[in-house]
């Protein structure tokens, strides 16, 4: 466990050394860059917030922009920077949601923007809690992976929202996603459940849901980009987090899921994976 | 490329055998790659140590069921399509 210290305001200055790794957003723009320090690591969000890194993170500083709103170093910290730095140190965490079917976490894996925050939310407004929305650690114990829930909120765009929780009646920008307490108005799972299926989003946005399996060499190469790595140029430690990628993949099974994003496609999406969890047929998936 | 040329399994490239087939990482590039079980063996072998193309069919041979012509074929153009992904290096004779 890292503790954040949140420094007071300063700009980004330029910095003479090239990143060693970014990560790219869908659209193309630099989300995070990241650099080496003569004491750790600089992970630097363009325009938002710089995190100072220190050893294998014993102590991370955070310093936002002057403009920045006032939980976003604590929203970065905790969506990422702490589950690489969990990552560094041989964990497991994935990018992507999880909700709980029948006592068990089924998560789903997915790029920024590939719709797993509302897939997330759709189920639990459906009555399947939901366990996180953005990141999955998940601690293995005894050949069971369990997945940990998270806090209760989401981060939506407006129409997801709308379509959720009823219409906002203010949005702060109508371009980016905000955070949502939704602690009163969604179920959240509050214990760890084992979890028993992955799915990975595809994005083809076929006419039927579909949801094949995927073969553990398939689920491997999937399960991949979906880490948060700190230090792509550590072979020792990329080696031992492909291992557990590798574990993982023999043990849980895997598929790929593709389905329309449109919201009135969500309950056939919600069927047909609660019926492959239950194995009863679907109800909805022909309709 | 010829029979007699020896190679070995590239030091940046880890594997896991996972569902009965073989995935490769380049750590260097962090491409991936899938070997079906044949591809598997053979990644094996030059995991363990430097083996000549002919070693590797002399292998592949006696463990599989096909005509000698056509797995120095299968071969060469595996061995050619990995050292093109620098998954595999040359080794002195």
């Amino acid at each position: 466990m890292t503790d954040l210290v949140v420094g007071s305001a300063r700009d980004q200055s330029p910095l003479t050394d090239n990143p060693y790794d970014r990560w790219i957003a869908p659209e193309g723009d630099e989300k995070a860059l990241f650099y080496r320090t003569q004491t750790g690591f600089l992970v630097r969000f363009p325009d938002e917030v710089d995190f100072e890194i220190e050893g294998v993170g014993d102590r991370v500083t955070a310093w936002p922009v002057p403009e920045a709103k006032p939980d976003l170093a604590e929203n970065l910290f905790n969506n990422a920077i702490s589950p690489i730095l969990g990552n560094h140190r041989g964990g497991l965490f994935l990018h992507g949601s999880a909700v709980e079917i029948g006592g068990n976490a089924i998560a789903f894996l997915g790029m920024s923007r590939s719709g797993k925050t509302t897939l997330a939310a759709s189920f639990a407004k459906a009555g399947h809690p939901c366990l996180t929305e953005d990141v999955i650690e998940l601690v293995e114990r005894d050949g069971t992976y369990w997945l940990q829930p998270k806090p209760k909120v989401l981060r939506l765009f407006r129409d997801s929202a709308d379509f959720l929780l009823g219409e906002q009646p203010h949005w702060e920008d109508e371009d980016e996603k905000q955070r949502v307490d939704v602690a009163d108005a969604l179920p959240f799972s509050d214990e760890a459940r084992p979890l028993t299926r992955l799915f990975i989003l595809a994005n083809n946005e076929p006419d039927e849901v579909l949801l094949p399996h995927l073969g553990a060499q398939s689920a491997l190469t999937e399960l991949m980009p979906h880490s948060f790595i700190l230090d792509v140029e550590d072979k020792a430690r990329l080696s031992a987090h492909f291992s557990r990628l590798a574990q993982l993949a023999q043990r849980i099974p895997s598929h790929s899921l593709d389905y329309r994003r449109e919201y009135a496609e969500l309950p056939r999406v919600i069927s047909a994976i609660v019926h492959s969890q239950t194995g009863t047929a679907p109800t909805h998936e022909t309709e | 490329m010829k029979l007699n040329d020896t190679f070995t399994a590239s030091e940046d490239v880890v594997s896991r055998e996972v569902g009965g087939e073989m995935v490769l990482l380049d750590l260097a590039s962090g491409t991936y790659f899938g070997l079906d079980p044949v591809g598997g063996r053979i990644w094996e072998l030059l995991s363990n140590g430097p083996h000549s193309l002919s070693q590797v069919c002399d292998t592949i041979e006696a463990e599989f069921e096909a005509p000698r012509d056509q797995i120095e074929a299968d071969i060469l153009a595996l061995f050619s399509d990995m050292g093109d992904q620098n998954l595999i290096v040359a080794t002195p004779d």
